[in-house]
């Protein structure tokens, strides 16, 4: 298998909102693959096409070599899928979930039961088997819903935002998972709107914005997208407000891009050795006292903020356009 | 995809559905709790002995037909509760098609909607010793009616964005159902013009079927049971339009 899901000029309008917009990408067989973009880019509506859940309005997927839109079902059989919200039956137990899943996936009874006690086993889950789902923590949660998106074995795992609203462990654990599954020959479909996931977890990444794919390649090659472009990070004395600084800082010439970053601003320049010492010379014109500067590797934001002009963690729309489209992605209009 | 998969797939929904209304005794209870509430206070009111016994046989099967109402549509609200919570997502990512998670959750509607009547028709009749002709009919009848009345109700889930919309809908239908369905009142004593909105509701041929079980008076019960079938084919054949458009947007 070459290429587990080709993705063709897959567009889905929601009424005259355009949410996914002639996306193209292949997934290959047993690749971890990203798609990284801010909220309420399309990567959930994308990943939903793809899984038969959405018709799209315009285009092609293609998964283990079924195309979605005519047999929705043989694809639906090969994939797993984990939601970005935990989705299970809270008013049932654990193995009674997973049970069901199995039932809907066409299992047999001993293969349910073996499978079932196999995932619980993997995911830590045996001695609360028999509790309701709706008593689970966060993290029993999320771990519940990877086990039951493995119960078919499936030969593709689509993960919509696997550790949003995890703590930090949990996160980990979570994964670990990810990438045990894919070293068991899982081809792994994942979207996320945190970089350093993708940059740790995927092969490859799509970045994905307003709808659009706007890169397409490994993470270092992605970061090497910023053309030339190096960064640099400097901390300002007393510079509380580093936000005061910023617009000072574009001005300066050779300067292509500016943003704070955990406490500093990270700038983004072509040439380091003639911006250092402008920048430098520029902070004290104004006052200012350069705590700290450092030169720093671009990143997958810097490369993001240089392909788009913003950065990932800013909302990428109003507030009311972000529900809208939610809602309409939900079904619940 | 064979037939005896999509139905197996339809019965494991309907199956899933109802374990989770049981699983929860006090949901159960609740549910009932109204129906009977409902019998006692009128039989209090207007008496269960002597003459007054023709109330009381008036009034059973009238409630026996609400509560399939009260039932079905209860039931039937799960697929608004399972948009909202996005269960409804696992099992549209799931190889089941679209009809037979419609069949599914039309199955679990009428069963809830029979079992919850039958609790009613067993408490009643052993209480107030009522009796009907023929207890096949009976069920029959219970059957039709559940099915009409899931038929609302996915069309009411279909329609309605999120649950409280849903309860809103559904509690515009079934009220004015309960007081106009000839449940406590003789559809005949109601003045014009309700007679005729009466007629246009399936829990009046319900509860007129089963009255006229209990005086064997088969033409009524012929033509109120051919109506509650048209009713089912109608509200269901609408509802699933409703619902297949959303799953397939």
């Amino acid at each position: 298998m070459d290429n587990a899901i080709k993705v063709k000029e897959l567009t889905k309008f929601y009424g005259s909102l355009l949410a996914v917009d002639h996306v193209s990408f292949e997934v290959r067989g047993k690749e971890i693959f990203g798609l990284l973009g801010p909220n309420g880019a399309g990567k959930t509506t994308t990943i939903r096409m793809i899984c038969g859940m959405l018709r799209p309005t315009g285009g092609t997927a293609v998964i283990a070599g079924f195309d979605v839109s005519q047999k929705p079902l043989e694809v639906k059989r090969r994939i797993g899928l984990v939601p970005d919200v935990s989705n299970l039956f809270g008013e049932l137990s654990a193995r009674v979930n997973l049970e069901f899943m199995g039932k809907l996936y066409g299992l047999d009874k001993k293969t349910r039961r073996e499978r079932i006690d196999q995932v619980l086993e993997l995911f830590q889950l045996k001695e609360r088997q028999n509790d309701l789902v709706k008593y689970y923590s966060k993290g029993m949660h999320r771990r519940l819903t990877i086990a039951a998106a493995l119960i078919h074995r499936p030969e593709i795992l689509v993960m919509d935002e696997p550790t949003s609203g995890l703590d930090a462990q949990t996160a980990r654990l979570v994964r670990e998972i990810i990438i045990n599954l894919n070293k068991e020959g899982r081809t792994i479909l994942l979207t996320t709107h945190q970089i350093d996931e993708a940059d740790r977890l995927a092969q490859r990444v799509g970045i994905i914005d307003r709808g659009s794919l706007i890169a397409l390649n490994t993470p270092e090659k992605i970061k090497n997208r910023t053309e030339g472009m190096r960064a640099l990070e400097i901390k300002i004395l007393n510079g509380v407000d580093q936000q005061r600084w910023i617009p000072i800082i574009k001005e300066a010439e050779g300067v292509d891009k500016a943003f704070p970053a955990e406490g500093k601003i990270r700038i983004l320049s072509k040439d380091l050795s003639q911006i250092i010492p402008t920048v430098v010379n520029l902070v004290d014109k104004h006052g200012g006292k350069i705590e700290n500067i450092s030169v720093a590797q671009p990143t997958l934001e810097d490369a993001f903020i240089h392909l788009t002009g913003k950065s990932i963690r800013e909302e990428p729309m109003s507030k009311e356009g972000d529900v809208r489209r939610r809602l309409a992605r939900s079904g619940l209009r | 995809m064979k037939p005896l998969t999509s139905l197996m797939h339809s019965v494991w929904i309907a199956e899933n559905d109802l374990r989770q209304s049981f699983k929860s005794v006090r949901h159960v209870v609740w549910s009932l709790l109204f129906p009977i509430f409902m019998m006692f206070t009128f039989s209090f009111r207007y008496g269960t002995t002597g003459p007054d016994k023709d109330f009381i046989n008036f009034l059973i099967p009238g409630i026996v037909g609400m509560t399939a109402m009260f039932g079905s549509i209860n039931e039937t609200m799960s697929i608004v509760w399972d948009k909202s919570l996005g269960v409804f997502d696992r099992i549209l990512a799931a190889p089941v098609s679209s009809t037979s998670i419609i069949v599914g959750k039309t199955m679990a509607g009428a069963v809830m909607g029979v079992i919850s009547a039958l609790v009613l028709l067993i408490i009643g009749s052993m209480l107030f010793s009522v009796t009907f002709a023929n207890i096949s009919i009976v069920l029959l009848i219970i059957l039709l009616a559940s099915f009409s009345f899931t038929g609302i109700g996915t069309i009411i889930s279909g329609l309605a964005s999120e649950p409280r919309e849903a309860m809103m809908l559904s509690n515009l239908l079934r009220f004015p159902m309960m007081f106009l369905g000839g449940v406590f009142f003789p559809v005949e004593s109601m003045p014009m013009p309700l007679p005729y909105v009466s007629r246009a509701l399936p829990l009046t041929y319900a509860t007129e079927a089963l009255r006229a079980i209990q005086t064997a008076n088969t033409s009524i019960v012929f033509i109120d049971a051919l109506v509650l079938l048209v009713y089912t084919v109608g509200t269901i054949l609408l509802g699933s339009q409703i619902l297949m458009r959303i799953m397939t947007r």
